[in-house]
């Protein structure tokens, strides 16, 4: 394609502006996924109508900014999620659990799953012992490795229960440590109740760390970095939270940073900072 | 989180997502005057204006997930939700049956209404800017852009071939374009 033609003929201008029929913008869209210099294109007329939007912009009414919020949280009321009205220091957030309950309850539902298969497994394994009493005591030990990992699942579950409980609790402040690299955006976030000293992290929108590599969690105390812990691979790039074994009641900020695998004791690269 | 915190487009989806009232506040204070002036180059009558503008911020924030980066930057988004509910408002009004087939004096009378509406803004050096694009281009991009018509209605409206709108589209922004630039 002669992607200045296309250009010059002013289909961006029309795609942008929305006055293509739906066929005509599908090609349009195909098009900009296939020539970068189209996508650019489009990028700096996108510019352009944004500002010019901006040159009519108008200030509304002061009062407005508290009766939009309150008709969203009500809107979250009546769509049955928990959403809290009461207008708010803006320190503390108040946690909605809609976002991340989803994936807690399919875990809640994986776990109860695995629970009642291992017990099902349990009772035909020990039916099986009895009818062949040479196998018992290796079937013995099975069923000692089953209830054992039963007990880990259990203490997963309880673990999963108290976070739970942690995000309905409203003391708990929400900390977004944003990007510390420039051009490269990047975010995570921390849920921290300063009363108990539990913190949470989620890597929100953090790159795979490379290989050999991992991140390391930060405490600023008193200006002074204190380590926190090297933070899980998997967890990059996902909305997944984590509780801090560290208990941390004092601290003025919160970072994450590149480091080797298995951490230091200062960090070298950071790569995200939140302010509590 | 201080009034001046600022957030690239990705950690503010990211915050949207999460629903916080910080998020909102942050969102308003962003965008709120922008969307708002949109709405008001469709609906003249205040009271109307401000309820569209109620109903905007509800869309993007129940929506905000089926936002798509790849498709375009975040306040492109938010101004098309803006651009049509103003239009839907109308529609729903009857307003928009006369709107379609007035006539090109009625359009004008239209763009200087709109703009008695927006004396008290921020951004009156923007607007001096804007005013140096030439009538003709202006009537195109308001028309599309605020107005929501096809290019086949822009033609058939001001009685213009189809190709001869789409160049000046193009040529309007262009000149937009080098005004900002300067």
């Amino acid at each position: 394609m002669n992607t200045k033609e296309y250009i010059e003929s002013g289909i961006l201008e029309a795609y942008l502006l929305d006055t293509l029929s739906e066929e005509e913008r599908e090609q349009v869209a195909t098009n900009i996924a296939l020539y970068p210099e189209l996508a650019k294109e489009l990028q700096e007329i996108e510019n352009t109508m944004f500002r010019y939007a901006e040159s009519f912009a108008v200030t509304p009414p002061p009062a407005l900014q508290d009766k939009i919020w309150n008709e969203i949280s009500n809107n979250a009321v009546n769509a049955g999620k928990a959403a809290d009205s009461a207008p708010k220091v803006n320190k503390t957030i108040p946690l909605q659990p809609q976002y991340r309950k989803p994936a807690i309850d399919w875990r809640y539902a994986a776990m109860i799953a695995i629970l009642i298969g291992s017990l099902a497994l349990n009772y035909i394994l020990w039916n099986q012992g009895r009818q062949d009493k040479q196998e018992t005591t290796a079937l013995n030990e099975q069923m000692g490795k089953l209830q054992a990992d039963q007990q880990q699942l259990a203490s997963l579950l309880s673990d999963y229960r108290s976070a739970k409980v942690m995000m309905a609790d409203t003391g708990v402040q929400t900390i977004v440590m944003h990007t510390m690299q420039s051009g490269h955006p990047m975010a995570a976030t921390l849920y921290w109740s300063k009363g108990s000293g539990d913190a949470y992290v989620a890597m929100d929108a953090l790159p795979m760390p490379p290989k050999g590599m991992q991140y390391q969690l930060w405490v600023i105390q008193k200006g002074k970095p204190v380590s926190m812990g090297t933070l899980p691979n998997d967890m990059a790039n996902t909305p997944v939270m984590q509780k801090i074994a560290m208990q941390v009641t004092t601290g003025e900020a919160f970072a994450i940073s590149l480091e080797k695998q298995g951490g230091n004791p200062t960090p070298t690269n950071v790569y995200v900072l939140g302010k509590a | 989180m201080d009034l001046t915190t600022t957030y690239s487009e990705e950690e503010l989806v990211l915050l949207l997502k999460q629903q916080s009232r910080d998020a909102f506040n942050y969102l308003y204070r962003q965008y709120s005057a922008v969307l708002y002036g949109v709405i008001n180059k469709v609906v003249y009558d205040e009271q109307t204006a401000q309820d569209v503008l109620q109903e905007v911020f509800v869309k993007i924030w129940s929506n905000i997930g089926q936002y798509d980066a790849k498709k375009g930057r975040i306040y492109t988004w938010m101004i098309n939700i803006a651009r049509n509910a103003s239009i839907d408002k109308l529609r729903s009004k009857g307003e928009i049956m006369k709107g379609k087939i007035q006539t090109g004096e009625d359009v004008v009378n239209n763009l200087e209404r709109g703009m008695k509406a927006e004396q008290m803004t921020d951004t009156i050096g923007l607007r001096k800017m804007v005013a140096n694009l030439k009538p003709e281009y202006e009537t195109i991009i308001t028309l599309a852009y605020f107005k929501g018509y096809t290019l086949d209605e822009i033609s058939k409206t001001l009685g213009m071939p189809l190709g001869t709108v789409k160049t000046r589209m193009r040529n309007g922004i262009q000149q937009l374009r080098a005004i900002f630039n300067n």
